[in-house]
Formats: C-alpha cells, structure tokens, sequence
C-alpha cells in the first residue's frame, strides 16, 4: 500500500489551501468596508476604527502562534496542507483532532497514523473533519437572521442592561480560561496572575497618564510578559 | 460586488466631509440602519456558504485526483457520531455567542473559527480602545473591525508558519523558550480577565466561582462549561442590576 503521507503533502492540496486562505482574507476585506462605511455614517472617527483594526491584529497575533504550535503536531499524522487550511477555516485543533479520530474510528481504526492508518482511512477522517463543521455553518447561515431578531425583542429596550448583559457574557466565557490554571496551579498560575499584575499596572498607567494610545497595546505587552515570566519561572522552578 | 462597495465608501466620505448639521445625519441614520443589519445577512450568508464549500474541496480532491474515498457504510457511520456531536453544541455555541457580537462578526467568527480565544477576546478590547459601548451599533461595528484584524492577523501568522514551519519547529522545542508558548491561555486570560474584573469586579464574582467549581468536578468540555458559565453569569448580573449595584456604561469613568 503506497503510504498516504506522499497523497497528504501532494500540490493538490496546497492549491486547495491558498484558495481558501485568499477567500478567507476577501471575506475580511469585504465586511471591513461594510462596517467601515457605516461607522462613518453612525459618527465613528476614521481613527477609532483604525485602532480597533489595529487592536485586533495585535490582540491575535500571539494566539495565533498557538495555532502554529498544534499544527507542527498535526503534520506527522494528516501531513502539511490540510491541517494547515483547517486551522486557517472554522478549526480549532481539538475539534479536528476529535474528527480525524472519529473518521479513523468508524474503519475500525483506534490511533491517528501509525499501523493500519491507510489511504482509505486517512480519507475518512479528512470527510468527517470538513463535514462535522456543517452544522455551525447551516445554522448561521438560514436562522442567525431569526435568532438575532428574537434576541432583541427579548432584550427589550433597557440599553444599560444590555451593556451589563453583554460584559457578563465576556467574564463568562473569560472564566472558564481563568479557572483552568486556577486549579492546576503551578506554572500555569503564575503566568495567569503575572497577566492579571501587568494588566492592572498597565490599566494603572493609562488613567493616572492619561496615556490614552497605551490601550491598544496593553492586552499585547501584559501576555508577552506573562509567558515572560512563564518561562523564567519554568527554568528556575 | 468590490465596486459598488467602493461607492459606499466614497459616499460615506463625502457625508463625513460634508458639515451637514448632526440632526440630518441622525435621521439619514434610521433608514441606513435596517440596510447595514440586511447587508451584513446578505454578505454573510454568502460567503459564510462559499466558504463551506471551498473546505470541502480538499476531501474531494482526494477522491476525484486519486480515487480514494472512504467505504460508504463507514462515512455514513463517521458522519452520524460527528452529527450527534456536533448538531447540540453548534446549536448552543450558537445561541450563546450571538448576543455578544453583531451579525457581521458572527459570519466572521464562524468562518474562521477559534471564537472564544481570539475573536471574544479581540472584540471585548476593541470595544475598551475605542471607548464605545458593547451592544450598540458603535460597539457593534468596532467589534467587527477588530475581528477582521484578527482574521487578517492570525491568517498570516498561519501563512508565516507554514513557511517557517521547519525552523519555527526547532525553535519551539528550545527548552528556554517552550514553556512561554505553553502558557499563551493563561497569559491572555490572566490579562483580559484581569481588566474586566477591575472594570466590574461585581459581575466577575459569580462566573469565576462557577467555573471553579466546574473545574473541580470533572474534566467537562468547553462546549458544556462555556453556555453553563455564560447562563450563571448572566443571571448573577440580572440580579444585580435589578438592585442597582453594578453601574452600567453610562457612569463608567
């Protein structure tokens, strides 16, 4: 049997890849000038939406690395191109492993790669990782329009609670990455509360200076100190 | 398509550089309002379905180029337990996100993925930034900014490693340096949670105590604890602004 991995590295899919990540960036291009417009309609100022465009390009960028990382361990098993436009597409490295390994489970296979991961195999689980992601999509796609209308008749028209409303739903999902090194302890610990310390001296910082441009890039500094810190107190430890 | 999205553009410059007085921009508002919401549909739907389409190409790649295709019975079989998966917790993650983002955000996020680690985060800062509030058409539409600079950002850092990718590989494994990128979650965690928490410690109390105690009971998936935590801390914060004790946007500063 020819091994899968020479099929899995093939130009093919690398044509493939790029024709995803070039959709994927004109879709970015493409709302950024729908909501550009507005907000100078609504009384934004070019240089607000110009730092919420740069915030977001400095808040991802080391998260994305994270995303580099999963990859690295991905290529042994499904090769480069896949996982990599996967990662670029709807992914997030559990759930793809998660599908791969179902894909393999349904053919009677219980590892990613290694002995009796075939051809055949390695197709099952690229079909049920590219399919499972169907039903975020279909859903998205025919009822957000529904859900959206229905959200708003529900919040009714007390815009201070649904400030309140929207801040609680960031500290819920914030929680759950905080709890996480909470219990574990250790290194994870120190990083996640040498975070916490940056950011407040930071915050500190920008209301005692008045130090207004420092916004942007606080989130950016307080992480790159963290993981900082993370690795000298790993190496001492 | 691009150049009837030019002409928006231009014409939106011209009502910013025109000195219409702000009453004329308000009205004009109203009307423009309704057509941004159905663009942002029409827009989303669009791509977010073209999108889909071109991930299914490379499967079908690998069955039209080399004829290998899984045996039938076995897809079928694969495509049920990812189904079974996958249909609740598209369904919840749904109805949990969506109050938080616009719409274009929405189509945003769900084409790219990693929505609770990069495009929450990159929208709630944005939103601190620019010093708009979150839930309005402002907040809304600087949240959707940040996020398409997220998509740009991470795309390309994703372009970057793979061209990188055997250097990068090596440098990770460097002993001094590994421990850094095993900690980005918490790092990032630790730094937004930590604004929020300053901003209104109040509404941090009850999600941090239930994800705690979530924690401590078992190793439960994100797509359980996440809508648990987020439905806790909603209603902690109804509570408590129904009895006035956290202060909302308008007196914030």
């Amino acid at each position: 049997m020819e091994n899968y991995l020479n099929v899995a590295n093939n130009w093919v899919f690398y044509v493939c890849a790029v024709v995803i990540i070039l959709f994927v960036l004109f879709q970015a291009c493409l709302f950024f000038m729908h909501a550009f417009r507005e907000g100078l309609k609504c009384g934004l100022t070019r240089a607000q939406m110009y730092k919420a465009f740069r915030t977001g390009v400095l808040s991802s960028v080391i998260p994305s690395v994270a995303a580099v990382v999963a990859l690295v361990a991905m290529v042994p098993v499904l090769g480069l191109p896949i996982p990599w436009v996967r990662q670029v597409i709807m992914g997030s490295t559990p759930y793809e492993l998660m599908a791969a390994g179902i894909g393999a489970k349904s053919m009677g296979i219980d590892s990613l790669g290694g002995q009796g991961y075939t051809a055949q195999v390695f197709a099952s689980s690229i079909w049920v990782m590219t399919l499972g992601s169907i039903w975020a999509v279909a859903i998205i796609v025919f009822l957000l329009k529904t859900i959206k209308k229905r959200y708003t008749r529900l919040s009714g028209d007390d815009p201070r609670w649904k400030q309140i409303l929207v801040n609680a739903s960031f500290l819920g999902v914030f929680s759950i990455f905080i709890a996480e090194p909470v219990t574990t302890g250790g290194i994870p610990l120190i990083t996640l509360a040498a975070g916490g310390v940056f950011m407040i001296i930071f915050a500190l910082v920008i209301t005692k200076l008045k130090l207004d441009w420092l916004k942007e890039f606080a989130l950016t500094f307080s992480m790159l100190g963290a993981m900082v810190c993370a690795a000298v107190f790993s190496n001492i430890l | 398509m691009c150049s009837g999205i030019f002409k928006y553009i231009v014409k939106g410059v011209l009502i910013m550089s025109d000195k219409s007085p702000l009453v004329s921009i308000d009205s004009r508002h109203g009307a423009a309002e309704d057509n941004y919401e159905k663009q942002s549909h029409f827009i989303g739907r669009i791509t977010l379905s073209a999108g889909f389409l071109l991930s299914v190409l490379p499967p079908l790649m690998l069955w039209l180029v080399y004829g290998i295709f899984p045996p039938i019975k076995s897809l079928i079989e694969g495509i049920v337990s990812i189904t079974v998966i996958m249909l609740p917790v598209s369904i919840v993650e749904v109805l949990t996100f969506a109050p938080m983002m616009g719409s274009a955000a929405m189509y945003l996020s769900y084409l790219t993925g990693n929505i609770s680690n990069l495009k929450i985060p990159s929208a709630a800062i944005s939103i601190e930034a620019a010093s708009v509030q979150p839930s309005t058409r402002q907040g809304d539409i600087i949240a959707t900014i940040a996020i398409t600079g997220s998509v740009i950002a991470s795309t390309l850092v994703l372009v970057l490693g793979f061209i990188l990718i055997v250097p990068v590989s090596a440098y990770m494994e460097n002993p001094a340096i590994k421990p850094a990128f095993e900690q980005i979650l918490p790092a990032l965690f630790g730094s937004i949670g930590a604004y929020y928490i300053l901003k209104e410690w109040k509404l941090a109390v009850a999600p941090v105590i239930a994800a705690i105690s979530l924690n401590l009971a078992g190793d439960l998936p994100t797509a359980i604890t996440i809508p648990v935590c987020i439905a806790i801390s909603v209603l902690a914060a109804r509570f408590l602004h129904k009895r006035k004790l956290v202060k909302g946007a308008d007196s914030v500063d």
